[in-house]
């Protein structure tokens, strides 16, 4: 079954196209993710996705039904989660605020405030603190743990390990597997191959708003520069 | 004088924060919670039913104005949304001289508050004092609201960043009808409280709008608690001025609003980023 489906999906930036007939499936609960240079797409795919973005023509499917038409809120509301590229902490709400605004209209399920904070300790020191506060990584953080209490079965995660010390990576690297071991799918963009290399099973890759590859890892693996020349990365 | 400023500017600065939408029309709705205070205590002769119905009935009237007519211009340039606003004064005055007439009308306090208690040598009119404390009240519930409170929450955070709120499932758009019509109760609110000091006439929502944009641009566009502080600098400046030097009131309050937009355009009392 597939939680999500986005079938020849066109967007367009005013009269410019940014996205051509793009298709992309994700499992329930897999990690798949989209892969691409900088103005390539991702982000506006995304966006896209979580209703941000207006669909000219192409079809959204969210747990096998048509949500094409949904709003936003609706889209939030039916469990899709969005961590977007530059974070979008509310600046003026405490983290623990960051935190409980994602309970209100969320859904009901696993996850709560105490399993987040015990996810991301370093957000419990800072439970006090106004969101423009935070260093990058606890950013990124607090946006992941907004994402997860609205109890989403589908995480849509920008580039969050972008600028981020290897050790917050690897924190993150970590938070992302118990998060997906729990049930929640996820689609995971990033720039470089190195988390998802890590991480999903499968691959899209994106150039141009358009999807140039898409397959297994170890399909990937095999052909891996041919591949990369193929979206130059 | 201070407190119904406060009233006033709070509104105001609260949908300009959240539908970044300056709102000329601030002043009719203080007007028209006068003239529907001095209404319904005409009625039922109680006059807490006045202080209770008028922002009542304008918060009703705010949320038809923003679901019915700004909605459909929030994406348009601001122009378009200063001239929806300009339009609503004319309606509401328009609609307020068919309804109660060109002529004077005159509100009186409650029974209980229509004296005057001595305080330091001079008598004061209980019902200023009631003002002042009534308005100290609003203003804490208000802050209570805001920083305490769930709606709180979420007013702050759809001021900065409305989409990203929409992703968690909120509709932000009932939010800003929410914010509009509460500021527009709170204008009334205003306008019933002040029904017994000053005469209820058509160009009463006039005078204290200006006023009320001093206050708010003093205090910092969308932020409350410089709203409060300017509130009371403005009020006391003007009390003190009357007292002093009456000729010179206006002159000092402007001399205030110049003085904030050279020194610190972004409020006297704005911090880096704060919205509410």
């Amino acid at each position: 079954m597939s939680i999500l489906e986005m079938q020849n999906c066109n967007v367009f930036y005013g009269k410019a196209q940014a996205l051509h007939d793009v298709s992309i499936i994700v499992g329930d609960g897999e990690i798949v993710s989209l892969i691409g240079r900088n103005g390539a797409g991702k982000s506006t795919l995304l966006k896209a996705i979580m209703g941000l973005n207006p669909i000219k023509s192409g079809t959204r499917k969210f747990e096998g039904r048509d949500v094409t038409n949904a709003t936003t809120e609706m889209l939030g509301r039916s469990g899709i989660a969005f961590v977007p590229e530059d974070r979008r902490i509310f600046a003026t709400l405490s983290v623990d605020e960051n935190l409980r605004i994602a309970t209100v209209m969320g859904r009901k399920g696993p996850w709560n405030l105490e399993r987040v904070y015990n996810l991301f300790p370093r957000l419990k020191e800072r439970m006090n603190s106004r969101g423009d506060t935070l260093s990058g990584g606890e950013q990124q953080m607090l946006a992941v743990g907004r994402g997860l209490l609205t109890n989403p079965k589908l995480l849509l995660l920008d580039e969050p390990t972008e600028g981020l010390a290897p050790l917050v990576v690897a924190d993150l690297i970590k938070a992302m597997e118990l998060i997906n071991a729990e049930g929640v799918a996820i689609l995971l963009v990033e720039q470089n191959l190195k988390v998802p290399l890590k991480l999903a099973k499968r691959q899209y890759l994106i150039d141009n708003g358009h999807i140039r590859w898409s397959g297994k890892t170890d399909e990937l693996l095999a052909e891996r520069e041919k591949i990369e020349a193929l979206i130059s990365l | 004088m201070g407190m119904l400023l406060f009233l006033l500017a709070a509104g105001l600065t609260l949908i300009f924060g959240m539908l970044r939408v300056i709102n000329f029309a601030h002043g009719s709705l203080y007007m028209l919670g006068a003239y529907l205070a001095f209404q319904v205590v005409n009625v039922t002769g109680i006059f807490w039913a006045g202080l209770i119905a008028a922002p009542i009935i304008a918060a009703v009237v705010g949320a038809l104005m923003e679901r019915i007519a700004l909605r459909p211009v929030y994406n348009r340039d601001h122009v378009y949304q200063l001239l929806l606003t300009f339009g609503f004064i004319l309606v509401i005055d328009e609609a307020v001289r068919i309804l109660w007439g060109l002529e004077y009308k005159q509100m009186y306090p409650p029974e209980l508050l229509s004296g005057a208690i001595e305080m330091f040598g001079s008598s004061v009119p209980s019902y200023r004092l009631f003002i002042i404390g009534f308005g100290a009240a609003v203003s804490a519930a208000l802050f209570f609201m805001l920083d305490r409170s769930r709606y709180g929450m979420i007013i702050r955070a759809a001021s900065g960043d409305p989409e990203m709120v929409r992703t968690l499932g909120i509709n932000v758009s009932l939010v800003r009808t929410g914010v509009f019509s509460f500021g527009a109760g709170l204008a009334a609110l205003g306008g019933a409280a002040a029904g017994p000091l000053f005469p209820i006439e058509l160009g009463m929502g006039f005078n204290i709008i200006i006023d009320s944009f001093i206050v708010v641009i003093i205090g910092g566009l969308g932020n409350i608690r410089g709203a409060v502080m300017a509130a009371l600098l403005i009020g006391m400046t003007r009390a003190l001025g009357y007292s002093y030097a009456p000729s010179w009131v206006d002159f000092l309050t402007f001399i205030l609003l110049i003085g904030t937009l050279i020194l610190r355009p972004e409020g006297l009392f704005s911090r880096k980023g704060r919205t509410a």
